[in-house]
């Protein structure tokens, strides 16, 4: 396969843009969600209005961004190409988008039909979206840390959808399955085996390139991807024999969580030497989500270690919260905001011709606008952090959350439009160069 | 002049290493070869060379920087 040949098979730029757009209103769902079920939606992790709201924020908000960014990634950064990428992003979109909101209200109604119908929406998008996707990771000549994490993670997605498969066929059919040890597997195969190596192959790749940082150490790079997948598949063999080995398991997960607090602290010590000092929105959102890794990591650790930690019915929810509105959103908001300015810029480029200047990437989304959806989403972490001890906190945290992704989808959508204005311009440019000087009309 | 021929993009934020070469081969002459070096391989850029009419080759040094060779034809 030849590199050249990467970007005109590359998915037109509505094919990332239509996840962008739609995975902020999930996150504006589950701001207005808190407002309305308030202290109830996190009185414990186990009730169907704390899985509800669960799902809306890690499939309708982390997952929707997730695909579209890895169906772009793929060939801007690897030279892999995806097969049928508009046949793979409209079965994706569609079958995530409906499977949520199917999946939620499955939840919230536990009306067995709804499970039932959200199985066969997201088990048959996502098993498609991951096959096109690992396909075209093991197809692309390109090689490195990246492209092997990728890979992981992708294998990292297929187990997160077979056990969230076989939980919601278990709700749907009434099977008698053990729910509490899958859900425990699901959770960290979605969070761990998935997200976290998406999070550390895309790293290896933007953050030395965006924030002109050396790097990722060797040792981390090369072996991150792989001693995290296999801690993580013994730790779930663990729960299998009768007795289970519960001091292997819990060594197995303190290993675990050691992975990510290194990989945060390494990112944010590669940050402090970046050749650019200035503070800009996306390695705010990096540090926030650094900082909160290492947060989690180290309540994981306690709750292993420390039996009152475990016992606190308020621990999985601190963890939830820290990985999911703490690490993957912030990051997501992040990368959100270089890919799409980035993304319009490259597009333009195709529309115009040599000689045409295409605008500046700093011109496509305002970055007091970013810096504002920053604040706005750091209050809703401290405030969803604080309503653990004070419930009564969910409320304003509900209302900062979903101000911050209204926030983040107003400035996705100014980044659209101003791709489809400076298109318009450009094209209006190259047509006034082609046509012949005319005498002016007398 | 041959050092005028060089772009060095590894401390530069994207997309600028491309706007700077897509900016310099305006003036490439005919014959001449334009020199980016970076820290991982432009698959975006190959493309636009492609429909702008420029061939290229690459190679990676052992200290990781990808030398990207541009001419015209």
């Amino acid at each position: 396969m030849q590199p050249g040949l990467s970007f005109e098979q590359a998915p037109p730029i509505s094919v990332p843009y239509r996840f962008f757009l739609t995975a902020p209103l999930f996150g504006i769902a589950a701001g207005l969600f808190l407002l309305w079920q308030g202290p109830a939606a996190i009185a414990s992790r186990w009730s169907p209005l704390s899985l509800a709201l669960t799902h809306l924020l890690a499939v309708g908000f982390m997952l929707m961004a997730m695909c579209g960014a890895m169906l772009q990634v793929l060939p801007v950064a690897a030279g892999a190409n995806i097969w049928r990428p508009l046949l793979v992003t409209r079965l994706t979109h569609a079958g995530l988008t409906l499977g949520t909101l199917l999946l939620v209200a499955g939840f919230l109604a536990e009306w067995p039909l709804l499970f039932k119908l959200a199985v066969a929406f997201l088990t048959v998008s996502l098993l498609f979206f991951a096959l096109a996707v690992l396909l075209a990771l093991l197809r692309t000549p390109a090689v490195g840390p990246t492209i092997v994490s990728l890979r992981i993670a992708v294998v990292g997605l297929f187990v997160t959808v077979i056990l969230g498969a076989t939980l919601a066929t278990a709700f749907g059919w009434h099977l008698s399955l053990p729910l509490t040890h899958l859900t425990h597997v699901h959770a960290a195969w979605g969070l761990g085996g998935w997200s976290l190596l998406l999070v550390a192959g895309v790293g290896y790749f933007v953050v030395p390139m965006f924030q002109l940082t050396p790097s990722y150490p060797a040792w981390l790079s090369r072996s991150y991807a792989w001693a995290l997948f296999c801690l993580l598949l013994a730790w779930s063999l663990a729960w299998l024999p009768d007795p289970r080995p519960q001091a292997l398991q819990t060594l197995l997960a303190c290993l675990a969580a050691l992975l990510p607090l290194a990989f945060a602290v390494v990112t944010l010590r590669l940050q402090g030497r970046r050749r650019r000092k200035m503070v800009e929105p996306t390695l705010l959102f990096w540090r926030l989500g650094a900082g909160s890794l290492i947060a989690a990591m180290a309540v994981l650790l306690l709750q292993q270690l420390l039996p009152a930690v475990d016992a606190y019915v308020g621990t999985p929810f601190v963890i939830g919260t820290l990985l999911i509105v703490g690490v993957f959103m912030p990051l997501i908001s992040g990368m959100l905001y270089k890919i799409m300015p980035f993304l319009n810029w490259l597009h333009l480029q195709k529309t115009g011709k040599p000689g045409l200047v295409v605008p500046n990437i700093r011109d496509m989304i305002p970055e007091a606008r970013m810096f504002m959806q920053f604040r706005l989403h750091l209050a809703a972490l401290v405030l969803l952090l604080a309503a653990v001890a004070l419930p009564v906190l969910v409320y304003p945290a509900g209302l900062a959350l979903a101000a911050s992704c209204l926030w983040l989808e107003r400035n996705l959508v100014t980044g659209t439009r101003n791709f489809i204005r400076f298109g318009e311009e450009l094209k209006a440019a190259v047509a006034r160069e082609r046509q012949p000087e005319r005498p002016a009309a007398a | 002049m041959g050092e005028a021929r060089v772009i060095d993009g590894r401390a530069m934020a994207p997309p600028e290493p491309m706007e700077k070469t897509l900016s310099a081969l305006q003036t490439l002459p005919d014959g001449e070869a334009l020199t980016l070096l970076l820290r991982g391989k432009p698959f975006p850029l190959y493309a636009i060379l492609k429909t702008r009419g420029f061939s290229h080759d690459t190679q990676t040094r052992p200290d990781g920087t990808v030398e990207v060779r541009i001419w015209k034809g």
